[in-house]
């Protein structure tokens, strides 16, 4: 990498909107340079549902965003289809619910042109046995699953693709600032410890709640308060459909089949910006959570639970209402030339995941304004990379195959499924190839396990990652010729997928942590491998 | 149906305890619901490897600083030496052939490669007597080509952190390529089975030789001798250099071999031994069991006189955890687990966790309590017994033995 | 709020698998066919995918024996065997073949069979015609199909049998199975022995179908349930009018109307399943409980070795069975190590399955020989042809030892029949 180089566009933040601005922005001819601090998706973007939203949830009390929502939600069930699964979704009335609440909620998503049927308790039983049977009401809506890691790396994918370059656990320490105007950004390699600075014409901060901070860095105050949401993950898919509750959006009433899992949420609670970082699930988000999801699922209760984690939202307060009494969860783009008087900065927040692509449309128009760029937005039209075609279907294909068609689309075809030694599952709970490892090592910036997990689910089925964890660093070492950071990397890899498990180890969750225990501390002494590597450092 | 002992659990515990009666004579009954720990055996018993974060060299005399909760607090040092000879022994009458000394760890190595204190260990696995060396100058260490259950490269990094020079020449074999035609199923156990033909065993003496070199020993992952040492003898006879096993990532080989071992040993004894039935009920009259019932016999109840729960920790099912408790599932004895699942464990997978600690609390008998007092003819051994984390002090198999064995003392000292 | 995850429920258990891949190490198949994906990836792995989408059903499935040593082997109490005989009933696609069909349908082939047995066992011990079925039928020619006996058990009882019965003070319903009516009466003829000698009289059922249990190998789910149902309304007059337990001489028979007809069925057995019985456990229990007592001849001696049977295995009855047989004065029993025949029903007379069947067996074999046995003992019809094929060692029903063993007029006296 160049560090004279200067470039179009420096976009900060590896969540969905960074990755969706690089994609546009390299679309348009720009030359840009993405750097995310940790990796891909670390932030809010993969710590929420799963969920493409149809924008019914929207739809009584923030009209333009469900519009906003179904047009989206549209556009990414054609250009973003392998990371798309059409579930459909439904809005339930409970007895204690107001059923006349159902009307307002369809007439409103009509309004916002969201497809919103109103069927019969005994039908919406019949086509989602899992539904709480004490329904009094059911509306059908166009609501999908969506696979977070999956489109945040077709984007990045795609702007490499077209000429962007992509740099992970490259951290902003500092925006180089020259009268008035962003010239670039100091950044510490945190691999290397390096400290590098790289310039360009446009600094785009989409650094989700972190961007507060980046603005801070260059003298502008964006005024962010932290919404924290806590999830829970169960063993496997109790819905095959997205179930919600009709009324006013509030506390964990959510539930969405996620590829082989559900998940539950959210609970909301505004926290301080210093604990942003703190991911740790309480006992009490738990047991929201646990009493809210039986009311739209009751067999919850019974359901074994994988984990817990939390993510966190930026909501933005109004600029003419520094006390956050008056929230906008609508996409906030700023000028800061326009604003604040420092050119060369753009600040994208606020939206939803699901409405990044139309954020990265507007923060790119808006960069391409300030370079004299004026050729248009393609992003809705041309589908991502492993989109192109829909899924090959029913053909009789391996376990392995159709598991990965299922997170790669079409370029499984570049998965090596020749040999038997490539068709050797490491994660057997999610049918992860040693081909397919190879596969996203050498095509998705994959340093470490954790960002082979989330390129791939290794470790994240049902025995979160016991069988596979050593498998896949030993394989993981070999092809980036480093067999003792491998080793740590394992145990760090354990101890994230504990940090999960810790908040709901009761029943088989807690066994299976027995067994991990036993298997890597006492079988293996994982844990004095790594003690005697630190005490030769 | 009547015994004189029935034991609920067919685990390394259960089946010790089942032998040591049914040699002197005793009508013994194992009900095992499943197969057991064994299966992750490492190739090495412990008896004490770990106090305060440091190695022990001499497990018995470690043993006066451990916790009065501690099993082996409550047989005191003399037993422990004694039974600790006594389950070597019975080991060895079983065809478990091992070396070690229980008053001087030796050092085992872990499939990745670091060198661990342990008691005994099987014959034909690498050892050493130091911490920080291995007794070769160089090694062979065998790549069985795509095997990923062992993580070779791991291991090559450990060794040579041991000061050895480590080659690592790859075999490859018509039916060890046979064998991965399965994408999942080419674990440890399934190559074991493998090589109990005896041409693949030759096939493969023939290429270590080929690709040995010269060094002073042959180390390989242990996956010859699942059902008993023929393949590993026929195998050591035929390389060249000295040969020995490694263990691999469960499933274990010679956890599988040792544990065909016991129960053979056990049911030669004249024992009964009841695969993949449950005790699901208890009948107690007073401060006794009268009978039992399990899953599959049902409208017959098994009777007898002493009852020894063998049943193991939350990953065998012989205490049970959910969203309010943790309990013993049979009679609910006590446990010393907190009520609070928050206070169950702590972040850091491979810290003190504390759940690996709870069980059930006993008297001095290994006795279990229920309300606070001792039932008069029920017993607890193994890891369903609370007070001691197995991982931090390394004391696992020797806890399961040791107990076993003390309690089947105490059983035949009753008469 | 009140059963907020007190305990975890699960189709089959299958979200109590910890993944500790132990049954794996038990699996006779997945041991020999690198085919077959082996019982926790077609099990519970398999499972969670299949919730997702059908499409994740693999027809290797169908290489499953069915035999159960899986889930004996379960520490977790998952039931893999019958996770893996649901997908295989939910998702398959392909329709029996006709050979598939002939295997399934033992009753309705050994009927036919019966008619002209001499011709039958003549034409199926021929070269020509095992060569054929080789071809045609894809059945392995290195088979010996069992002999079909000229007189049907049926036959020989009501002629030789069912008018003494009302004499004593007990009574039974006896479901005999397709192999005792058409391959080996002498076993119902053993049981009506024993039976009689300890004062028990022996009926038939009103009406008898074959379990089913080689129609559930081989896919035909809606024979199966069909002829469940019938077998359990005569069971049922059995058990309320005629207050008949009923007990059989097979363990694959009794576990499929135990615990497949209501587990993979659907087939109600309530109030049924608690009376139907193996006959080992019915006679050890009333001899446990001081109801019955056998008098054994002196000069009997046999070396037998016991081969627990898959199923029998699962049932966790073998014990019945064998102390039974130690209760022989004469009697030297070894048990026998646990690993499947291979037979596995009708599966190791497929073509294709054969090389697989013999290779699992092996180790029984080996074990057999070690063993020098005059007999082998088994509680498994299909176990008793595979050993006597592949070892050439005699194979009896324990009955049939009991038979032979006691001293009937003894007998009879200590129980009081005149």
């Amino acid at each position: 990498m160049d560090n004279n180089k200067h470039y179009d566009v420096i976009v900060i933040g590896g969540g969905i909107t960074g990755a969706g601005v690089a994609r546009d922005c390299a679309m348009r001819g720009l030359s840009v340079l993405l750097l995310e601090r940790f990796d891909y998706t670390n932030g809010a973007t993969g710590r929420n549902h799963g969920l493409l939203h149809s924008g019914a949830r929207y739809a009584v009390t923030d009209r333009e965003s469900a519009t906003e929502c179904i047009e989206e939600n549209m556009i990414l069930r054609k250009i973003a289809r392998h990371c798309v699964e059409e579930t459909d979704g439904l809005f339930i009335t409970l007895p204690e619910d107001d059923l006349d609440y159902q009307k307002t909620f369809v007439e409103a998503c009509h309004a916002s042109g969201i497809r919103a049927d109103i069927i019969d308790p005994a039908e919406a039983r019949a086509i989602e046995p899992s539904v709480n049977p004490d329904l009094i009401g059911a509306v059908r809506v166009p609501d999908a699953a969506v696979d977070p890691f999956r489109l945040t790396v077709a984007n990045v994918m795609d702007a490499c693709l077209h000429g962007a370059e992509s740099l992970t656990y490259h951290e902003v320490t500092g925006l180089i600032v020259n009268q008035n105007r962003v010239d670039g950004v100091k950044v510490r390699d945190h691999r290397t410890g390096e400290e590098k600075e790289f310039r360009a014409s446009v600094t785009i901060n989409a650094a989700g709640i972190w961007g507060m901070l980046i603005a801070q860095m260059a003298g502008v105050t964006v005024n962010m308060f932290p919404a924290r949401g806590a999830l829970l993950i169960f063993g496997h898919r109790v819905n095959q459909m997205v179930i919600n509750r009709c009324r006013k959006p509030a506390n964990a009433d959510i539930l969405v089949p996620d590829d082989t899992v559900c998940v539950i949420g959210t609970t909301s609670d505004r926290i301080p910006i210093e604990t942003v970082d703190d991911m740790r699930v309480t006992d009490d988000e738990v047991r929201l959570l646990l009493a809210e999801g039986e009311k739209l699922a009751p067999s919850l209760a019974t359901t074994r639970i994988l984990r817990a984690y939390a993510g966190v939202r930026p909501l933005v307060a109004a600029d003419n209402d520094p006390s956050g009494r008056s929230i906008s969860r609508g996409i906030v783009c700023l000028d800061h030339e326009t604003r604040d008087g420092l050119a060369g900065f753009i600040t994208i927040t606020g939206g939803k995941m699901m409405t990044y692509r139309l954020m990265a449309q507007i923060t790119t128009d808006m960069a391409c304004a300030k370079l004299g760029n004026n050729r248009p937005c393609e992003t809705a039209d041309i589908p991502l990379p492993g989109s192109e075609k829909p899924k090959s279907g029913n053909a009789q294909r391996s376990f392995a195959f159709n598991a990965a068609e299922g997170r790669h689309g079409t370029m499984t075809s570049k998965i090596s499924m020749e040999s038997d030694a490539d068709k050797a599952l490491v994660c057997e709970c999610e049918g992860v190839s040693v081909g397919e490892i190879k596969y996203v090592v050498e095509n998705q910036h994959v340093h470490n396990l954790l960002n082979l997990r989330r390129r791939s689910r290794v470790g994240m089925g049902t025995c979160q990652g016991k069988l596979c964890a050593c498998r896949a660093a030993a394989l993981l070492g070999r092809f980036n010729n480093n067999i003792p950071k491998a080793q740590e990397d394992l145990a760090e890899f354990l101890d994230e997928r504990w940090k999960g498990m810790k908040p709901v180890a009761w029943g088989s969750t807690l066994r299976e942590a027995q067994l991990t225990a036993t298997v890597y501390q006492g079988l293996c002494g994982l844990d004095k491998a790594i003690t005697r590597k630190e005490g030769s450092k | 149906m009547k015994f004189d002992t029935i034991i609920m659990g067919g685990g390394l515990s259960g089946l010790t305890c089942g032998i040591a009666l049914a040699r002197t004579g005793k009508r013994v009954a194992i009900v095992a619901g499943g197969q057991n720990t064994l299966h992750f055996f490492g190739g090495s018993f412990e008896l004490l490897g770990n106090v305060d974060g440091a190695d022990v060299t001499n497990p018995l005399e470690a043993i006066s600083s451990l916790d009065q909760q501690h099993p082996y607090s409550k047989m005191g040092h003399e037993q422990v030496a004694q039974l600790a000879e006594q389950a070597k022994s019975l080991l060895g009458d079983a065809g478990i052939k091992t070396s070690g000394d229980s008053a001087r760890n030796h050092y085992r190595i872990t499939p990745l490669g670091v060198t661990k204190p342990a008691w005994l260990t099987l014959d034909g696995l690498a050892t050493t007597d130091r911490p920080d060396s291995l007794p070769w100058k160089k090694v062979a260490l065998i790549n069985l080509e795509s095997f990923i259950d062992y993580p070779i490269d791991f291991v090559v990094e450990g060794l040579r952190a041991l000061n050895t020079t480590v080659e690592m020449p790859t075999v490859t074999l018509e039916c060890i390529k046979r064998a991965r035609r399965s994408a999942t199923e080419m674990r440890a156990t399934n190559l074991a089975k493998v090589f109990t033909n005896t041409r693949n065993v030759a096939q493969l003496a023939e290429a270590i030789n080929a690709v040995a070199g010269d060094v002073d020993a042959v180390l390989m992952p242990a996956v010859v001798g699942i059902d008993n040492e023929d393949a590993s003898d026929i195998l050591k006879a035929q390389v060249e250099k000295p040969m020995y096993f490694l263990p691999t990532l469960p499933p274990s080989v010679s956890g599988v071999r040792i544990n065909a071992a016991l129960r053979h040993y056990f049911q030669m004894l004249g024992g009964r031994f009841l695969l993949g039935d449950t005790v699901d009920k208890a009948t107690l009259e007073g401060d006794r069991v009268t009978r039992v019932n399990t899953a599959k016999l049902q409208d017959t109840p098994l009777e007898a006189d002493q009852y020894v729960l063998a049943t193991g920790s939350f990953m065998s099912k012989g205490l049970v955890s959910n969203f309010e408790r943790v309990y013993e599932p049979l009679l609910d004895l006590d446990t010393n687990a907190p009520k609070e699942h928050a206070q169950w464990s702590q972040f850091g997978l491979m810290g003190d966790q504390p759940f690996m600690s709870y069980g059930v609390m006993t008297d001095e008998h290994f006795r279990p309590l229920k309300d606070g007092k001792p039932l008069s003819n029920v017993y607890a051994i193994g890891q369903v017994l609370g007070g001691h984390n197995p991982l931090t002090l390394g004391d696992g198999t020797g806890v399961s033995l040791l107990t076993a064995l003390a309690v089947a003392q105490n059983i035949l000292d009753q008469k | 709020m009140a059963t907020t995850q007190l305990t975890s429920i699960s189709d089959h258990n299958f979200e109590q698998c910890l993944k500790c891949s132990i049954c794996t190490v038990y699996c006779p198949v997945a041991a020999v066919n690198p085919a077959y994906p082996g019982p926790k990836q077609a099990g519970p792995d398999g499972e969670r995918y299949r919730l997702k989408d059908p499409k994740f059903f693999d027809e290797a499935l169908k290489l499953c024996l069915n035999c159960k040593r899986c889930e004996v082997a379960c520490p977790s109490d998952v039931r893999i065997g019958d996770l893996i005989q649901q997908a295989r009933m939910k998702h398959t696609t392909h329709r029996p073949k006709l050979r598939d069909m002939m295997l399934a349908n033992t009753d309705l082939v050994g009927s036919m069979a019966t008619i002209v047995a001499p011709i039958t066992n003549f034409s199926l011990g021929l070269k020509p015609v095992k060569v054929v079925m080789d071809a045609v039928m894809a059945i392995d020619k290195h088979r010996t199909f069992p002999a079909y006996s000229a007189q049907k058990f049926e036959a020989w009882y009501r002629k030789n049998a069912q008018a003494q019965q009302d004499k004593f003070a007990h009574h039974v319903s006896y479901f005999h199975g397709c192999y005792v009516n058409y391959n080996f009466p002498q076993l119902g003829k053993d049981l009506v022995t024993v039976m009689n000698a300890v004062g028990y009289g022996v009926h038939l059922l009103d009406k008898e179908k074959c379990c089913g249990v080689a129609l559930i190998a081989n896919g035909m789910y809606q024979q199966a349930r069909k002829q469940g149902e019938v077998n359990m309304a005569s069971m049922r007059k059995s058990i309320n009018q005629m207050r008949r337990p009923i007990i059989t001489t097979s363990s694959t028979c009794t576990f499929t109307m135990r615990d497949e007809y209501p587990e993979l069925l659907g087939v109600n057995n309530d109030n049924v399943r608690e009376h139907l019985s193996l006959a080992t456990r019915f006679l050890f229990q009333l001899i446990d409980e001081g109801e019955v007592k056998l008098a054994f001849r002196p000069d009997f001696k046999m070396r037998v070795a016991y081969h627990t049977a898959c199923h029998m295995q699962r049932m966790g009855w073998a014990i019945y069975s064998t102390e039974l047989l130690r209760m022989i004065p004469g009697l030297e029993l070894v048990e026998l190590d646990q690993n499947c025949c291979g037979i596995s029903g009708t599966y190791g007379f497929k073509k294709e399955n054969y090389e697989t069947s013999q290779a699992i067996g092996s180790i029984l074999f080996a074990d057999i020989e070690a063993a020098k046995p005059d007999y082998v003992s088994t509680d498994c019809e299909t176990c008793k042809w595979q050993i006597e094929m592949s070892t050439g060692v005699k194979v009896l029903n324990p009955i049939s030892i009991l038979a032979q063993a006691i001293d009937v007029e003894a007998t009879q006296k200590l129980n009081g029949v005149r």
